[in-house]
């Protein structure tokens, strides 16, 4: 296996194959720091074009777009709290923060190395460890994934913010967008009204642009003759070589944001928000400082960035071993390997070495190109923009909202849906509800809710079933552990400090 | 001055005679695919659109139309509310494009289209995992019996050729399964491989990739497929049971008669052209080309079958 990975390699350095790749990367990039453009649209426009190209020229855009788009996200969600992407909102926390005071520049530097150690880091597990990964994959049955989804769960305790009732109401109305559509189970109508468009449920992006895009763009144009300009105004700059030591302190950050993110990538279905959320919040449990956390920690964005990239390549091993796709994207891009006839699974590895290893050496290289054409993109290109006057701005994004959202499914009702979001996001903005918890209720609450039906449809009704096996009762530990554990270490700290005072 | 009116006559003469004497297609045809692009209905609709263009000839066009959503209902309806001129065709899979017009408000029935031509017949199979204690159908069968509702089977979704399958195998042998309906077909063969579920009912081509790791008790047609000879048939074991997964391209009902005819033998030169069917081998599809009425009573039957089992055992 490994001789045909070092046999593969001529093959990707051949020009039309590295120049699909660079065009990937920026076409990514740039599709992923526009708010309403994601990766998973781009892809899907490019799939039926890539009929008639050679296959690891449209593998390559495909791997360049993927990487280039992660990191892209956190382009806008640094520079105006509008996550790119759905992956980007965790960026949001601590990059927004960085930028207000004036660390724009560096902020989007840590994302651009953690984007690429990350995807670098997803690239050699899956060239190096699919077939055994894909193992791990199996033992992740309905009953296994619902407690990742509850684990991811509970980590919107930390997102809460200040106010766990608004914060907890926040939670719940995401998880009530995740039951609109047809039921996991029976495919029973929910909140449908009778409409087509709903029956396959809200489509993340929709919730996404509305609830993110619109509110700080109503306020970009409620003072539009204010002079200065929104954060991003002063990026202040320095080069990468000078910076790039300021960033080694992350390295447990990095190593361990990419282990999470491989390993919600090798799982059907969660994605790269959910690692990133992840990734966030162990970082911060980790940090000797979690009180900075939220106010302008780079800490922060390289654990999120770290993993939405690490989500990449991880998210094609049971895509390639298994056929099923641990992302959306990665989703299209199988449809996009079936075109050229190459069919999922362990045969793939055997009657396509060439194609197969290429597109994994195509993701380790992508990911590499992200450092140098992602960090002056976005440093001298993106941050020029936000030198628009503020009408100018607000309206461009708006435009991009509304054509992003319609090509999702080319339809009116989701521009019309995502405008709803908006108005919605809006208020909540004004009354202080946080918006994480709605993004996660909305991807984790139809996550858990369709795994734990079918765990009981296995057990037949038996809620047994969720605790039968080691992998299961391990998680359960888990989550017990991060729950609790915090509370008790409160407690004990405080119990201490009482003590001290007597 | 007489001879430039004259010229003058015969210009205009010729511009409006030329609409009528053009021949159909004059335009770009599409075909409707009511699935995301790079599924494997997709595929198949690429594949048939390049080919359908060279039979066609007359440097005719045809261009494929992804309208995903509603598990194929949104590009369904599509086509079968379009005008019937032959220029709006669409993909079909039977069984669930007719099944879902019960489990469900559709505005289409069975007799909305013009079935012109079916190239996919994917047909269902017993499966379970490699190192299963099931060995033969019998005894999963007989399992299934000691203790009805003991074997879990694993389904691509309610209301789809894998859900019939399981059906028919249960009724045919008289025993119960518990069906657990997974997202998609690979989420299901997943499942089965991590032993999470006792067996499956997947179609044959979604075992094709991985026969190390699963072991095919039976296929649910009529002959041995090509792709694994290796299998017998459920009726070869005693049931008389046959389900697959079809892939065709149909029309709104109501086309012409003389635009139906041509359509129809172009899908017919289509299938004959050894590239395209070196191209589906290349996919992994089963062919099984059938044509006009052929392919209708197909369809009827497919939806008495389908009414059938709506009818005795409603699954919502």
């Amino acid at each position: 296996m490994y001789s045909d990975l070092i046999q593969s390699l001529p093959d990707v350095l051949a020009w039309a194959n590295l120049a699909a790749l660079v065009i990937g990367v920026l076409a990514g990039i740039i599709v992923g720091a526009m708010p309403g453009l994601s990766a998973t649209m781009a892809i899907s426009v490019l799939v039926p074009f890539t009929f008639g190209l050679e296959p690891l020229v449209a593998l390559g855009l495909m791997a360049g777009i993927y990487n280039g788009a992660m990191y892209g996200g956190a382009i806008p969600a640094v520079l105006l709290r509008i996550p790119g992407t759905p992956a980007a909102v965790a960026t949001t926390f601590d990059g927004y923060p960085m930028a207000q005071r004036g660390e724009g520049g560096f902020a989007l530097q840590v994302a651009v190395v953690s984007s690429a150690f990350g995807g670098v880091a997803s690239a050699f597990a899956l060239m190096l460890l699919a077939p055994p990964l894909s193992r791990v994959t199996l033992l992740f049955g309905p009953a296994e994934v619902f407690w990742v989804a509850v684990f991811g769960l509970c980590s919107i305790i930390f997102l809460l913010g200040g106010n766990v009732a608004k914060g907890l109401i926040s939670a719940c109305f995401g998880v009530f967008v995740s039951v609109v559509g047809s039921d996991p189970i029976f495919g029973n109508d929910r909140y449908t009204f009778d409409r087509l468009e709903l029956l396959d449920g809200i489509h993340i992006v929709i919730l996404l642009v509305g609830l993110y895009a619109l509110p700080p763009v109503i306020d970009l144009l409620e003072s539009p003759l204010k002079t200065e300009n929104s954060a991003g105004d002063h990026l202040g700059t320095e080069p990468i070589w000078r910076t790039f030591p300021r960033m080694l302190r992350f390295w447990k950050t990095w190593i361990r944001s990419a282990l999470i993110g491989i390993w919600i990538g090798i799982l059907p279905g969660a994605g790269g928000s959910m690692a990133a959320f992840m990734s966030y919040n162990e970082a911060r449990r980790a940090s000797k400082t979690p009180e900075t956390w939220g106010h302008g920690e780079p800490e922060g964005v390289a654990a999120s960035e770290t993993a939405n990239n690490a989500d990449t390549a991880a998210a094609l091993i049971p895509a390639l071993t298994l056929g099923i796709p641990g992302t959306a994207v990665a989703a299209i891009m199988l449809g996009g390997l079936l075109i050229h006839g190459l069919q999922p699974g362990p045969m793939l590895f055997r009657n396509n070495p060439d194609i197969v290893f290429g597109f994994m050496w195509q993701f380790l290289f992508g990911a590499i190109l992200l450092v140098f054409l992602g960090g002056s993109l976005a440093t001298n290109s993106f941050a020029k923009l936000l030198k628009l006057p503020r009408p100018l701005l607000g309206s461009v994004i708006i435009v991009l909202m509304l054509i992003g959202v319609y090509s999702i499914h080319g339809r009116m009702f989701d521009v019309y849906l995502m405008l709803g979001f908006g108005a919605i996001g809006y208020v909540m903005d004004k009354l202080k509800f946080p918006l994480p918890p709605v993004v996660l209720g909305l991807i984790l609450g139809g996550f858990a809710e369709e795994n734990l039906r079918l765990a009981l449809r296995i057990g037949r009704g038996d809620w047994i079933v969720l605790f039968q096996n080691v992998t299961s009762l391990v998680l359960v530990a888990l989550t017990v552990a991060v729950v609790v554990g915090p509370m008790i270490k409160k407690r004990i700290v405080k119990a201490r400090k009482t003590e001290g005072k007597v | 001055m007489k001879r430039t009116f004259a010229v003058a006559a015969l210009l205009a003469a010729s511009t409006l005679a030329f609409p009528a004497l053009a021949e159909y297609p004059e335009k770009p045809i599409e075909i409707v695919v009511g699935y995301s692009a790079g599924g494997g209905t997709d595929v198949m609709a690429r594949a048939v659109a390049k080919y359908f263009e060279t039979a066609l000839g007359n440097g005719a066009s045809v261009v494929v139309k992804n309208m995903p959503g509603a598990g194929g209902q949104i590009g369904f309806t599509e086509v079968a509310k379009a005008k019937p001129d032959g220029y709006t065709l669409g993909t079909f899979n039977l069984p669930a494009a007719l099944a879902l017009t019960y489990d469900r408000k559709a505005d289409y029935d069975a007799s909305s289209f013009t079935y012109l031509a079916n190239f996919v017949e994917d047909p269902n199979t017993v499966v379970v995992s490699a190192t299963s204690e099931f060995e033969t159908l019998d005894q999963l069968l007989t399992a299934a019996k000691a203790d009805p509702g003991a074997i879990t089977m694993g389904l691509s979704a309610l209301g789809g050729n894998d859900h019939f399958a399981a059906n028919m195998i249960s009724d045919a042998a008289g025993v119960e399964f518990t069906l657990v309906p997974f997202k998609g077909a690979s989420m299901a063969r997943t499942a089965l491989m991590g032993q999470h579920v006792a067996a499956g009912t997947m179609t044959l081509s979604q075992t094709v990739s991985f026969k190390d790791d699963l072991r095919v008790l039976a296929v649910l047609s009529d002959k041995r497929s090509s792709f694994r000879p290796d299998v017998p048939t459920a009726r070869e074991l005693g049931y008389d049971v046959k389900m697959s997964s079809l892939r065709g391209i149909v029309a709104p009902a109501g086309l012409p008669a003389e635009i139906t005819e041509k359509l129809r033998k172009a899908l017919t030169d289509v299938n004959a052209m050894e590239d395209f069917q070196s191209m589906m081998a290349k996919q992994g599809n089963p062919m099984s080309f059938v044509a006009g009425k052929d392919f209708e009573d197909i369809a009827t039957q497919q939806n008495e079958v389908a009414k059938g089992i709506w009818e005795k055992t409603p699954w919502r």
